[in-house]
């Protein structure tokens, strides 16, 4: 083919231009360590990147996620370990207080503790974050939670809201409890029903806290155990119906509807006991309700019945509570190490997107090195060859 | 004896414009569109001696250009693929680099606003990370609007280079026309032509290629007339037309084209194909719109999401949230041929249903018919166009204000135009809703197994805010009190079926007793509750675009991703199409191309050549003298 002298020029101009940009080519990615550096050079590897990027992020933040978590399932939990030996306090309290050897001025030093245990139960309930968030007020966080009212009631100002935690891409978790749920809504009595002592009976005849013997027989309703005669009773309905009777000996058992009290002591003719059935209370009305029995409790066999029973009930409803309480830490305890799994889990995904995004991104740095030696190699022979023929020239013999 | 000296002197002058010719090829060695010329040497017509004819030297018969037609047609369409690939290669670099950066880029921003929402959703009553979803939305915002300045103002520059373009092909389209106007009153000539003349004529034709691809047809007069696009002269003789950048058809931001020379000028904005011009037009449609188009379907989406959830939720002051985001209106662009006075409103009623496409709405026969414009399909439209039942197609309703006119045509752009409008409507950090807006809750003494649903609020809907207890008066039946205990709704029980009331729906499902209660209550005192802000980021990271395929995330790595290939594809097409010109250029070169090895070769020949004919004269002269000076005496 002829070719035109312009044209010899042009096209060695052009060639060694072309070695110098893949050249300049190579030289970035060596600089900068990146194999792509826009999208345009591997459009697919860019968009995976993106995506690891984002999943990057969110496994971070799921971590930044899981320190807030914690803290504040630490704060609840140890809320809850302090009420659980706060209770345990009471527990033992109301044992001593059982004891019939009890002096007056001992009652009256057990109920000075116990008003200020209450006050403290309370101010634990009450207590807040770091962020001034009431940890049992439900999502209602700017609340106080457990407020007194004008008449002495305890009231729950919180709600009933969680708030969950995104700890992993599928995985929320709940960073607390509401009030509700961990100091009230527990059942009274044994689960099933309650059993009181009439105020006005003149015997000294003291109840227990019963069990459920049948479960399908027992239906529930307001009965009446009412004492014939010292030696007999009967068991009316809420109609006035009599639906059970026997007789009596000190220490006997009651069986009606598939459930057993147990009464000791001597109740008098027209002595009066209340089996109702078993709703829900919450802790500080059942301290509340001790205190009033304390206070309350003059001398007497009579008296003293009615405080057996009492604190005999209170004794079941404290153990209902401490096991309410146990319950929401075992619960607790669960969240906090899940946290863990996850946080284990994560810190090998975070290891793997690290690894596929270096796989996609990063340059092989000794075969970018050999290119570039070889696009050397080949520049400095364009060079070399155009300036060593674009020398020669007839002109030059003439 | 005479005619030796005859031949001679022929021999003389031929090998004399000869070294001219060879002269002036080396002088134009480095001359742009330069044709080297070689001297046809004949013979004269022979002397006739009886039956023998003696020749009668040598004469030019002509000056010959040498040049290949059908090549250099070849060589001008390579440069307008070339010159088109250039440009798109060149943009397409630039908008790729603009959302290749991975740390300050859109798929950053968006995970930063993201997980800002997740922080609030822990800590929804702390004030800072109220304040940082406010920053992270600005950052978005200011993110998104970045981009689209940056790709307005290449449209900008694409704009103004369109003008350009336009002036510099009317000029070339004159100069070939006045060469066409000497070329034609020179003599006429096949053999030896206006070779200079003609150079200039083609390397004005290249450089016209380089701007748009153009036609030729050359006439017998010598003229070239050249034609563009499908057909549109541009120069017919020795007249020119000229080629003009006018406000668009419809945007009339964006320039179309349009060509003297008929009795309207024609717009040939359509037609226009190849070259620098060509390559602007189809960046135009093909790259800068589109990423607008999908940068605003993101940019709406991930606004509309968070307006819609802002809404759904209630603020640290237990209000309803307000809007989050402003966002620019989509808009419908009336053609400047419409007879009508019809004017369109154009909402975004369907995030899912939306696309990132332009459409062409047009009346036709008393309906309205929607294409969109890149893929060229059409797009079903229900609905009469009036407020009370507007035009929907694809996601979109369009109300039409004033009488259109039969063929009356409009651009409805239904996300090109969001980021324009986008910015962060609330200042006050307080008034981000991060809380859900109802509480429920089973009744403690509920015998059924049944369980309520969180609740929500009924989109665009009045809600009566209060407490209200759902209670089942039988298994199968439900009532909702308020908290006066007055009935406010009451239905048969469908397991799952949404419950509405005052702007309110739950979901109950599970077996239901008779006596079962559920509270749904008012969350404006849930400071703590962070429901809402999770359910955004869900919904951000959910499927939402595409009828629910791809997510807000997705849909920008798909936007980058695309302009990613995009410009490796012009790139490698770019290359490819160089390689064409290439070979095309030096299939030419090698015919026209002057070689000064053999120009130097040539000097020799014909320096030779001349020597001999000097000799032949010395010997004629010698003849005479010898033939004298037998005579002479």
């Amino acid at each position: 083919m002829r070719l035109s002298t312009l044209q010899f020029h042009t096209a060695g101009v052009n060639a060694i231009l072309k070695q110098q940009a893949a050249l300049s080519k190579t030289q970035q990615q060596i600089a900068t360590g990146k194999r792509v550096q826009t999208a345009a050079d591997d459009p697919t590897a860019a968009v995976q990147l993106q995506q690891l990027e984002r999943l990057q992020a969110q496994q971070e933040q799921y971590a930044k996620n899981s320190v807030v978590l914690t803290n504040r399932l630490q704060l609840e939990e140890q809320a809850l370990t302090d009420s659980t030996q706060l209770l345990q306090r009471v527990r033992d309290l109301v044992l001593q207080a059982n004891n019939d050897s009890m002096t007056d001025a001992d009652r009256q030093s057990t109920v000075a503790e116990l008003r200020g245990r209450i006050a403290e139960l309370q101010s634990i309930a009450n207590r807040q974050d770091n962020q001034n968030e009431y940890l049992f007020a439900g999502s209602a966080t700017a609340s106080k939670p457990f407020v007194r009212s004008a008449l002495g009631a305890m009231e729950y100002h919180g709600d009933t809201g969680t708030r969950s935690v995104q700890v992993d891409t599928s995985v929320a978790l709940r960073d607390g409890d509401p009030g509700l749920q961990v100091f009230a809504g527990t059942r009274q009595g044994n689960g099933t029903f309650v059993a009181a002592v009439n105020s006005a009976n003149t015997g000294a005849g003291s109840i227990d806290t019963g069990t459920v013997v049948d479960a399908a027989s027992w239906v529930p309703d307001n009965y009446q155990i009412r004492f014939t005669a010292p030696g007999a009773w009967q068991v009316t309905d809420s109609g006035n119906v009599v639906v059970a009777s026997g007789s009596f000996s000190p220490g006997g058992s009651i069986n009606f509807r598939g459930v057993q009290v147990t009464i000791e002591g001597q109740p008098a003719a027209g002595d009066r006991f209340a089996i109702s059935p078993a709703g829900t209370t919450d802790v500080f009305a059942t301290l509340d309700a001790l205190l009033a029995s304390l206070t309350g409790s003059g001398g007497g066999q009579v008296a003293r019945a009615r405080l057996h029973s009492e604190l005999g009930a209170a004794l079941l409803q404290i153990d209902q509570s401490l096991e309410q309480l146990s319950g929401v830490r075992s619960e607790v305890g669960a969240r906090l190490s899940s946290i863990d799994d996850i946080a284990a889990t994560r810190d090998g995904r975070l290891a793997d997107i690290a690894t596929s995004m270096s796989q996609l991104r990063d340059l092989d740095y000794a075969a970018a090195v050999s290119r570039m030696n070889q696009q050397l190699v080949g520049l400095q022979a364009a060079q070399q060859s155009f300036s060593m023929i674009s020398r020669l020239s007839l002109f030059d013999y003439l | 004896m005479a005619d030796t000296l005859n031949i001679g002197v022929s021999a003389l002058a031929a090998f004399q414009r000869a070294l001219d010719t060879i002269s002036h090829n080396v002088a134009n060695v480095n001359t742009p569109g330069y044709s080297r010329q070689t001297v046809n040497l004949a013979t004269p017509p022979a002397n006739q001696y009886g039956t023998n004819s003696v020749g009668n030297g040598v004469q030019i018969s002509g000056i010959r250009r040498l040049y290949d037609q059908a090549i250099a047609a070849q060589v001008h369409s390579a440069t307008a693929g070339f010159k088109q690939l250039e440009v798109l290669a060149n943009y397409a670099d630039r908008v790729n680099r603009l959302f290749s950066d991975s740390t300050t880029g859109l798929a950053a921003s968006m995970q930063q606003f993201t997980n800002a929402l997740e922080t609030l959703s822990t800590s929804p009553s702390s004030a800072t990370a109220r304040q940082v979803v406010i920053s992270q939305a600005q950052n978005l915002a200011t993110r998104f609007r970045s981009y689209q300045g940056s790709l307005d103002t290449m449209s900008a520059q694409l704009n103004a280079q369109v003008d350009t373009e336009a002036r510099s092909i009317s000029e070339i389209a004159a100069s070939i026309a006045d060469l066409n106007r000497q070329i034609m009153a020179g003599p006429a000539n096949t053999l030896s032509g206006p070779n200079d003349l003609l150079d200039k004529r083609d390397l004005l034709l290249g450089q016209l290629s380089e701007h748009l691809a153009v036609t030729t047809v050359m006439q017998n007069n010598g003229a070239m007339n050249v034609y563009i696009g499908s057909g549109q002269s541009l120069v017919v003789g020795g007249v020119a037309s000229k080629l003009q950048a006018v406000p668009g058809e419809f945007d009339r931001g964006e320039p179309g084209l349009t060509l003297s020379g008929y009795s309207t000028p024609a717009d040939v904005t359509g037609a226009v194909t190849g070259g620098t011009l060509g390559g602007l037009l189809q960046l135009r449609n093909e790259l800068l719109q589109p990423a607008k188009n999908e940068l605003g379907q993101v940019a709406a989406t991930v606004a509309s999401l968070a307006n819609q959830q802002q809404a759904a939720g209630l603020d640290l002051q237990g209000n309803r949230g307000s809007d989050l985001f402003t966002i620019g209106a989509a808009i419908g662009y009336g053609s400047s041929h419409n007879a009508g006075s019809a004017a369109l409103t154009v909402t975004r009623s369907d995030l899912g249903a939306i696309t990132a496409a332009d459409y062409q709405l047009r009346l036709i026969g008393g309906n309205w018919v929607a294409v969109r414009s890149d893929t060229g399909a059409a797009a079903t439209v229900t609905g009469a166009g009036t407020t009370l039942s507007p035009l929907s197609f694809d996601g979109l309703q369009v109300v039409v204000s004033g009488t259109p006119a039969a063929g009356d045509a409009f651009l409805v752009r239904s996300t090109g135009t969001a980021v324009a409008g986008l910015g962060v409507a609330l200042t006050t950090p307080e008034k981000i809703a991060a809380a859900g807006p109802l509480l429920t809750a089973a009744g403690n003494a509920n015998t059924g197994s049944a369980s309520i649903s969180a609740g929500s609020l009924v989109p665009g809907g009045s809600w009566t805010r209060g407490n209200y207890t759902l209670q089942f008066t039988a298994g199968n039946a439900w009532q909702v009190l308020d908290s006066g205990n007055a009935v406010v709704a009451s239905g048969a029980y469908v397991p799952g079926a949404a419950i509405t009331f005052n702007g309110m729906s739950v979901a109950v499902s599970g077996a239901a007793a008779a006596g079962d209660t559920f509270t749904i209550r008012d969350n404006a005192a849930g400071k703590g509750d962070g429901r809402n802000a999770r359910a955004l980021i869900d919904l951000l990271n959910g499927g939402t675009l595409n009828g629910g395929s791809l997510s807000v995330a997705d849909a920008a790595g798909r936007l980058i991703g695309k302009v990613g290939v995009q410009a490796s594809q012009a790139a490698s097409g770019r290359d490819a199409q160089n390689v064409v010109l290439e070979d095309a250029t030096s299939s030419l070169q090698s015919i026209s191309g002057v070689n000064l090895d053999e120009e130097a070769a040539d000097l020799v020949r014909y320096q030779q050549a001349y020597q001999a004919a000097a000799r032949i004269i010395a010997t004629a002269k010698d003849m005479f003298d010898t033939l004298l000076a037998a005579t002479g005496r």
